[in-house]
């Protein structure tokens, strides 16, 4: 009975210590900015107000970055989602020279750091006249996900059984039939985990962005944000941090609505042995 | 016409070879059991059957068809693999409609064709169940209902009971066989447990090493094994085999081992003096008299008879069966004989082929011998 309590304790320090920037953020969102540099600090605003949220909408460039963001995170993670489902079954499923070596190969290249890549992609891009686009950062981050989300999904089509394929192709299915009817549909899960991994990598990123785009017709909320609220001379907290708030919404929300699904209809008992 | 036929089968997986030129002719209707230790090549040879595996040379028939070059759904065959292999997003009427589905016929078409499977096998209760929520046995009904749905040439069964407990398996035997019976198709069992193959089959294939050993009705197999594996692995408690030589002496073949000595079957032309192996069931061992002597080790009760072991001298034992009534006791000297007339004689090596001639119904029972 005493661990239980003390493993509650221990348990719900760590939870409180992980959320306290979050509620902090939230709440210095909601202060007016004469509130903000308060001794001692205020921990509930005195004068609940949305206005900082209303000058973001209103009056910068806020929802244009936010729109690229969307675009930018979501063609990524269906680029990437695509092609390492098929990488995937390939990889598990046919037998051909090099398979092992190709898989460790993919992976060494998840092992450079991205601040040693970005100045040749950076020159690529240039060259190949892509940059400054939402299209450029769409291939970079599809070279640091894609590797990642192919060794994922690959461990998880390893989980599905080879004669569910079998059995398919038999009752007369086509190698693409059987992909379709019987590989998604267990391979789901696994899809959606690195749908989710993809999309907060996307989302989240800020070097790529920095680097390879500068201007703001293109540019997403981390580096449009920064760009935007953060000076040499000064720091729009109040403003910041209701960007912050908004930033994450969306995350929230697909991870609200993906996690069921992660959880569910996984394929036990389909097979017996 | 649903005739099977493999000719000069070869598979290799890389340095591999795990079938060595296969020929096996399985007529239409059979019911031929592939039956193998693991590893002898049985299941690869389901799979090329079944198109899920391509032979490296030779060709495959069905119906006069080669198919080498047919993908699995066009071979017009079932299969029930192992592990069931059932579809677990689906219901069980969804499982046993989709090869109905894959093959175009019309959703409508489809309901009174699962509906008489589902009957048949007593899943009617079941069809909107997902597979999880089945019972090992349930989930195996289903697997054959997915098979039997559509009415095939040939029906592959892939190990379809060893899932299951010994008392359902038993059960699923008989079914099957009524099964068999009822559609008359060529059915295609992959096993390794020889009372299913002995039961069930019309012949049985064994197989070792990749090797087709012996194609033979069940009696066949059992009574005339060709080699030395088959009549090792055939039959339970297993055949005694006895490493000893054979020496012609004076136009008769005699055996002798360490406290065996007798004069052989009749041998074919193949026999020759030297090492060689004497094959004895346990049946055609006789307990209690006897010019053979030896010492009782163990005795199994098995309720209906007891299996006794005898040992004859060192690293030589006999294993004889003897009614529940009759009780010996470990440590018992005890005196035996061999039955000679039914007795095998092997070449020497681990499959060695048989050295007498097949034992004819009007054969005469030659007299109990040994030493």
């Amino acid at each position: 009975m005493i661990r239980r309590i003390a493993f509650n304790l221990f348990a719900w320090t760590i939870v409180l210590a992980v959320a306290f920037p979050l509620f902090w953020m939230v709440l210095t969102s909601l202060k007016p900015q004469f509130e903000l540099f308060r001794r001692p600090p205020t921990f509930l605003p005195e004068t609940w107000t949305v206005e900082h949220y209303w000058t973001l909408l209103s009056s910068t460039k806020f929802l244009t970055y936010f729109k690229n963001s969307v675009i930018l995170s979501t063609t990524t993670t269906l680029v990437v989602v695509a092609i390492a489902t098929i990488g995937a079954y390939s990889l598990v499923r046919f037998r051909y020279r090099g398979r092992e070596s190709l898989a460790f190969l993919v992976l060494f290249t998840y092992l450079l750091p991205s601040v040693v890549l970005i100045i040749p992609l950076y020159l690529m891009l240039v060259q190949l006249g892509l940059s400054n686009s939402i299209l450029s950062l769409v291939i970079a981050y599809t070279t640091f996900a894609l590797p990642y989300a192919l060794w994922l999904l690959r461990s998880f089509m390893a989980g599905i059984p080879e004669d569910l394929e079998s059995a398919a192709l038999v009752d007369g299915a086509s190698r693409l039939g059987a992909f379709r009817d019987v590989i998604l549909p267990q391979l789901l899960p696994g899809i959606i985990s690195t749908a989710l991994f993809t999309f907060i990598l996307s989302w989240n990123e800020y070097l790529y962005a920095l680097v390879l785009v500068n201007s703001d017709s293109a540019r997403p909320l981390t580096t449009g944000v920064m760009n935007m609220l953060v000076s040499s001379f000064n720091i729009e907290w109040s403003l910041l941090m209701a960007a912050s708030v908004m930033m994450s919404v969306p995350l929230i929300i697909v991870f609200a609505f993906l996690q069921s699904y992660l959880t569910r209809g996984f394929g036990a008992g389909g097979v017996k042995g | 016409m649903a005739e099977v036929v493999f000719k000069d089968i070869v598979k290799s997986f890389g340095s591999f070879t795990a079938v060595h030129g296969l020929n096996l002719t399985i007529a239409e209707g059979e019911f031929v059991s592939l039956l193998g230790p693991s590893g002898c090549g049985k299941t690869t040879t389901l799979r090329m059957l079944a198109g899920l595996d391509f032979p490296t040379s030779g060709s495959i028939s069905i119906g006069n068809r080669v198919v080498n070059d047919v993908a699995p759904g066009e071979r017009d065959i079932a299969m029930v693999f192992q592990s069931y292999a059932l579809y677990p997003h689906m219901t069980v009427y969804d499982n046993i409609a989709y090869p109905l589905k894959k093959r175009g016929v019309r959703k409508a078409d489809r309901a009174p064709m699962v509906q008489k499977t589902a009957d048949l096998l007593q899943l009617t209760e079941l069809l909107r169940r997902k597979p999880r929520q089945l019972s090992g046995g349930q989930q195996q009904r289903v697997a054959l209902g997915r098979a039997l749905v559509r009415d095939p040439k040939v029906f592959l069964l892939d190990e379809p009971l060893s899932n299951l407990d010994a008392k359902l398996r038993g059960y699923m035997r008989v079914e099957l066989v009524e099964l068999h019976r009822r559609l008359g198709r060529t059915m295609v069992y992959v096993t390794h447990d020889q009372l299913e193959a002995m039961t069930m089959s019309d012949r049985i294939a064994v197989m070792e090493g990749g090797k087709l050993q012996q194609f033979a009705p069940p009696n066949e197999v059992y009574r005339e094994p060709a080699n030395r594996f088959v009549a090792g692995f055939i039959g339970t408690p297993a055949m005694n085999l006895i490493d000893g030589t054979l020496a012609n002496e004076a136009g008769a073949w005699r055996f002798a081992s360490p406290g065996i000595t007798l004069t052989c079957p009749p041998l074919t032309d193949d026999a020759v003096s030297g090492p060689a192996c004497l094959g004895v069931r346990p049946e055609d061992v006789l307990l209690g008299e006897g010019p053979i002597r030896g010492q009782v080790q163990v005795v199994e009760q098995t309720g209906h008879e007891n299996i006794v072991v005898v040992k004859i001298a060192d690293g030589i034992r006999l294993t004889g069966r003897a009614g529940a009534d009759h009780v010996w006791r470990p440590g018992e000297t005890i005196q035996c004989a061999v039955d000679v007339s039914k007795a095998h004689v092997f070449a020497a090596g681990p499959s060695g082929q048989r050295l007498n001639r097949p034992l004819t119904k009007d054969q005469p029972r030659l007299a109990k011998e040994g030493a």
